[in-house]
């Protein structure tokens, strides 16, 4: 399936801002399960410096410095992108968990995708014992990782309350846990933390889902900005598998990956740093609208929402 | 004959009692006490009683006076290291055998660094897991692949060493992020030295001074300019090391920066100066490596710099050691280590480390079970792990049932978070406690440092005495430091850091003034300033007292009101006047009092001591501690106690004015007193000048100003108001007139570095002469006093002008922040 996407970030600010200096992480990944077909990134004010690097997870870094004072700032990143994920293997099964878990340990590999970064926790994601118990509820022993990595994903989704007023981006996973709610960054941090709390190798992926469902299927949560899930390493066999425990699904030809990390703070779309005082608002506004054969797609309205799903 | 000092030595001696089982450097099992040893406790046996303590004591005061402190993080004042006054002595022999063994150690990390952060050949190979990488908080991923500017991953490093049952010494901890110690190396060899200087030059002690020169002559050559600007990045003065690192920066010549002190423009790096943006080509970090750069790394930093990764990237500037260096230091790494020696150099480790296992392999995790209660556990990771753990590897037995229990689960669940270790017993050195000799468990820390000809390895160290007779390593509490004596067989050339002349070229001015110290001397001068206005109010308030009249009362009323103005004491305070001045002097609650204004002065010159002399600190450091202490509760204590605070600051300025460099700094820090001078003038002549002043008014404000003496000498009518104004106000010879504070202000400015190429005025000296022209014309018989708060208000704007023009925090202050929110 080919998808315009279609991101645009603003901050607004209170008072003019000299000095700004951000890094983006906004280029769509391309790998084996989908291909970027054009994009582009515009950002205004146009930057005085603009430089490109690798980051530390294969993510496409631009490093934009600003120094021309002004109160709004606005990325846009386009992208058309081809996605041919395969569909999730039915039924669910794989290797016991237990020796996914002994091969991630033995791995002899530090290239960028390999499950050895992904199972230590990190100050976003912290191993909490109570989360690390819930999960190994879903890992009984011996049980096949895929089997046991959804059902996981699928007791986040019933257990768990969506609700974007509850948290925001600096939520401590144990808060959302404790208090059953949150939104997709929260669900992706709990079940990496659970994950990597019985040492299986989780990585938090941030990404899009189509805005538009297809006839007669729901319109999925976090539609209308970058959403976020969890990619297991299910064995040398299997590789990097996504779940989204948002919508209790096996991620497939609906998500399109935009980067992965050990958590948000890896590969937050835009970070950066101001000089200026005074308060800042943003915006995120979202369009993934699938492109059928002739190249038409159907008409999808820009919606603008403060936060993220 | 059996003399005085025999009898003293013999009584130490019979008074030692080395640990059963463990080796001690005086009793070496089955050997004969050291020579050295024999000298130095025969030699300290020879002076009187008490002589040898006073002697040190002495020195080691110099040193607390100094300051030598070791922050732990979040407390405000600083903890004092207590200093040993035995050294450790080593031989050169068994020093030789150590040197080469640390020398090699740093080669070895070297090149596991390289390959780690390079191809990865360990680990492809199957010598080192990927997971036993992974989990170091210091494993930067950003540097894979980066070709490090400098060319060499470290500069510095460093081993903790122990001696163990058999006497042979042991590798403890691998220190690569950033050592820490060096400069109390150097300070535990200056009181030594200082207490006993012809012991010292006896006994052949190997120098420290070349070691340093070295250390500096590798960093420089790092650089791509010749004669570079390196600077020691410091987490600041929060640090547990800061006295430490602005030792060293002062020591080795090295710019002492904090984060904010730096810039990166065009993929270089830039202190920011009073005169603009200067290149900064080596950064020697004492910071952690995670905190180097708040876009790349820990968003949640304060103290690095945005875009520093990008510059280390592209080669503009060499950060060392290289971050993620810390690497190496894991425990997990322990483990595989000795494989490595064989793989890398091809030569097993001269000096083997603890016997580590990482339990994230199977086999390794099957031995440490079996024998988990000979072993300590620990983390394999700084950061992550058990919590019983924090402090360091555990015996199980040592643990609460439920804490063993839940470790027992933890390593089950994540056997990649710990490490076996065997428990490492230490050997024992003679240390002095409470007049007795004792046998006490000591670490030492060994640093090398990288030349092109290899690793050189300082001649001494970094040692800790514990203060627990148990001496398992895992038991260590450090309570004293001791210097470290390598004895060379042959005489010790007298080197010091001295060069060559022909390799100095004459300077006379020491590079730009970075903006934050500017900030940092001007304040420091204001602070004080401002305390020795309080302090003349309360003396002149309780020598009033003292000799009471009925008709000064209402002077005093105004003492009080002018106390209250300037903050000393609290608006809503209704006690008595006397009250009033003892709350002035020591009520730390009190923003405006003595005590506080003292302690803000302390606490800024803490952040500038590789600029201030010893003296000056030392004696600021005494006034706050006595200050803080005082608790006058009568007229004649307060007074005293006001007169000694306001003798220390007429000390404190006369250093400043004898020793200060008349370069950029000195502007600052007398251009901060000259204008709190200024406003304090302004306030205490529109409170007592008015124009139904009485003579005992006036007479107080001479006091107060400074200038009884002049004022009684020129004028034998006796207090008129007229002549009282021109000489407090107008008068441009007086030193303690307004005008002069204005002129002298007005130079300072005029000789400070100009930006604007229009060749007009900056805004401070726009503002300083049009108040200079309008005091030069007045007269004081005419002078509306409504004037002087007018000239009050210009000088306090005058300081924001300077803020702003010179400093980083203006008024207008403005912070990096984080953008905010989700994107």
């Amino acid at each position: 399936m080919i998808y315009e996407v279609r991101h645009l970030t603003t901050y607004t600010y209170a008072k003019s801002v000299p000095f700004a200096r951000c890094a983006l992480r906004l280029a769509l990944m391309a790998d084996q399960d989908q291909s970027v077909i054009e994009e582009a990134i515009e950002i205004a004010p146009t930057p005085g410096r603009l430089t490109r690097h690798i980051g530390s997870f294969g993510e496409q870094v631009d490093t934009a410095l600003i120094e021309t004072p002004h109160q709004e700032m606005r990325v846009l990143a386009t992208a058309r992108v081809d996605v041919h994920r395969a569909p999730p293997l039915q039924p669910l099964t794989g290797e016991g968990w237990e020796s996914v878990r002994d091969q991630a340990f033995a791995s002899q590999t530090l290239v960028i995708g390999a499950p050895a970064h992904m199972l230590y926790p990190t100050a976003m994601v912290p191993i909490h014992a109570a989360i690390t118990a819930y999960a190994g509820q879903s890992f009984s022993p011996g049980r096949a990782i895929l089997e046991a990595a959804f059902d996981l994903a699928r007791r986040i989704r019933a257990d768990f309350k969506y609700n974007p007023e509850a948290t925001d981006v600096s939520t401590p996973a144990i808060d959302a846990f404790n208090d059953r709610h949150g939104v997709c960054q929260d669900f992706a941090h709990i079940m990496i933390s659970g994950l990597r709390g019985i040492g299986l190798p989780a990585a938090y992926v941030s990404g899009f889902i189509r805005t538009i469902p297809p006839p007669g299927k729901p319109r999925l949560q976090g539609a209308d900005a970058t959403h976020a899930w969890v990619s297991l390493w299910c064995g040398p066999a299997t590789g990097w598998v996504g779940f989204d425990p948002t919508n209790a699904l096996v991620v497939a030809g609906d998500h399109i990956v935009l980067a992965v990390g050990r958590d948000y703070a890896d590969i937050a779309p835009i970070s950066g740093v101001i000089l200026g005082p005074g308060k800042q608002t943003i915006k995120v506004a979202v369009d993934v609208v699938p492109v059928d054969e002739s190249g038409l797609h159907a008409a999808a309205p820009t919606r603008a929402i403060p936060a993220a799903a | 004959m059996r003399t005085e000092a025999d009898v003293r030595l013999e009584g130490w001696l019979d008074g030692y009692r080395p640990i059963p089982g463990v080796p001690d450097e005086l009793f070496p099992p089955g050997g004969r006490s050291p020579d050295a040893w024999t000298r130095l406790l025969g030699a300290l046996a020879q002076f009187p009683p008490h002589e040898f303590e006073d002697r040190f004591a002495l020195a080691t005061r110099h040193i607390r006076d100094a300051g030598v402190s070791h922050r732990i993080y979040g407390e405000d004042n600083e903890r004092l290291w207590p200093l040993s006054p035995l050294p450790l002595i080593l031989g050169q022999g068994e020093w030789a055998g150590i040197a080469g063994g640390i020398a090699q150690r740093a080669a070895l990390m070297e090149a596991v660094l390289s390959d780690l952060y390079g191809p990865a050949n360990l680990v492809a190979e199957g010598h080192l897991p990927a997971a036993a990488v992974t989990g170091s908080q210091d494993f930067i991923r950003a540097m894979r692949g980066v070709a490090v500017a400098g060319s060499r991953p470290l500069h510095l490093y460093a081993a903790d060493l122990g001696r163990g049952p058999d006497g042979r010494w042991w590798v403890l901890d691998d220190r690569t992020q950033a050592p820490s110690g060096m400069g109390y190396a150097l300070e535990t060899r200056l009181v030594l030295t200082r207490a006993f200087p012809q012991l010292y030059n006896a006994m052949n002690v190997e120098r420290l001074a070349p070691f340093f020169s070295t250390f500096r002559a590798g960093l420089a050559d790092a650089a791509h300019r010749s004669d570079p600007r390196i600077c020691l990045l410091t987490p600041g003065p929060y640090s547990q090391t800061y006295f430490e690192q602005s030792h060293l920066a002062r020591y080795l010549g090295f710019l002492l920066v904090e984060g904010d002190d730096l810039v990166v423009r065009d993929g270089e790096v830039f202190v920011r100066t009073i005169t603009g943006l200067k290149r900064a080509d080596v950064l020697w970090r004492r910071a952690d490596a995670d905190f180097i750069d708040p876009l790349e790394l820990n968003g949640a930093s304060r103290l690095g710099v945005p875009g520093l990764m990008e510059a280390v990237r592209g080669g503009g500037v060499v950060v060392s050691n290289m971050p993620g260096a810390g690497l190496v230091e894991s425990r997990a790494l322990l483990a595989f280590l000795p494989a490595l020696a064989q793989r890398l150099l091809g030569e097993p480790l001269k000096l083997p480390n603890v016997a580590t296992w990482w339990c994230g392999q199977a086999r390794a995790l099957g031995e440490v079970s079996e024998r988990i209660d000979r072993l300590a556990i620990g983390r394999a990771f700084v950061g992550h792990g058990n919590a019983a753990l924090a402090g360091g590897p555990r015996l199980l037995a040592d643990l609460a049932p439920g804490d063993r229990a839940l470790l027992e689960q933890d390593m089950r669940a994540r056997p990649i978070d710990y490490v076996g270790q065997e428990v490492v017993r230490l050997s024992t050195t003679p240390a002095w406690r409470d007049g007795k000799l004792i046998a006490a468990p000591f670490t030492l820390r060994v640093y090398a440092v990288a030349t092109p000809d290899g690793w050189r390895v300082m001649p001494g160290g970094f040692c800790r005495i514990s203060d627990q007779p148990d001496a398992r390593a895992i038991s260590m509490r450090d309570a004293q430091v001791a210097d470290v004596w390598v004895l060379s067989d042959t005489p010790v050339e007298r080197v010091s850091l001295m060069p060559r002349a022909d390799d100095v070229r004459v300077r006379r001015l020491t590079g730009t003034l970075p903006a934050r110290a500017a900030d940092n001397l001007f304040w420091l001068a204001r602070y004080l300033e401002r305390a020795e206005a309080t302090l003349r109010l309360v003396r002149a308030l309780f020598i009033r007292l003292v000799e009471s009249h009925a008709e000064r009362h209402e002077t005093l009323d105004r003492v009080r009101d002018l106390l209250v103005e300037g903050g000393a004491v609290d608006e809503e305070f209704e006690g008595s006047v006397p009250a009033a001045g003892l709350l002035a002097l020591c009520d730390s609650e009190q923003h405006g009092s003595a005590v506080r204004l003292i302690g803000s002065a302390r606490r800024i010159a803490a952040t500038l001591r590789e600029r201030l002399s010893e003296d000056f600190w030392t004696l600021l450091n005494g006034l706050d501690v006595r200050l803080t202490g005082c608790a006058a509760d009568n007229a004649t204590a307060a007074l005293d106690h006001a007169q000694d605070a306001l003798d220390a600051l007429a000390t404190l300025a006369g250093l400043a004015h004898e020793n200060m460099n008349r370069a950029s700094g000195w502007h600052f820090f007398d251009l901060g007193r000259r204008i709190e001078r200024g406003i304090n003038t302004c306030r205490v002549a529109k409170a007592l000048a008015t124009d139904t002043a009485t003579p005992s008014d006036l007479d107080l404000l001479l006091d107060l100003v400074d200038s009884q003496i002049t004022y009684r000498a020129r004028y034998l009518e006796g207090m008129a108001l007229a002549p009282v104004r021109d000489m407090v106000l107008l008068d441009p010879h007086n030193p303690r007139a307004l005008a002069f504070q204005i002129a002298a202000a007005r130079r300072h400015l005029e000789s400070l570095p100009h930006l604007r190429e229009d060749g007009m005025p900056e805004r401070p000296l726009q503002l300083l002469r049009a108040l200079e022209g309008e005091i030069e014309s007045a007269q004081a018989a005419t002078l509306p006093i409504g004037r002087v708060a007018a000239f009050e208000d210009t000088l306090l704007t005058l300081g924001t002008a300077v803020a702003d023009r010179y400093f980083l925090q203006g008024s207008n202050a403005v912070r990096v922040r984080k953008l905010g929110g989700l994107a």
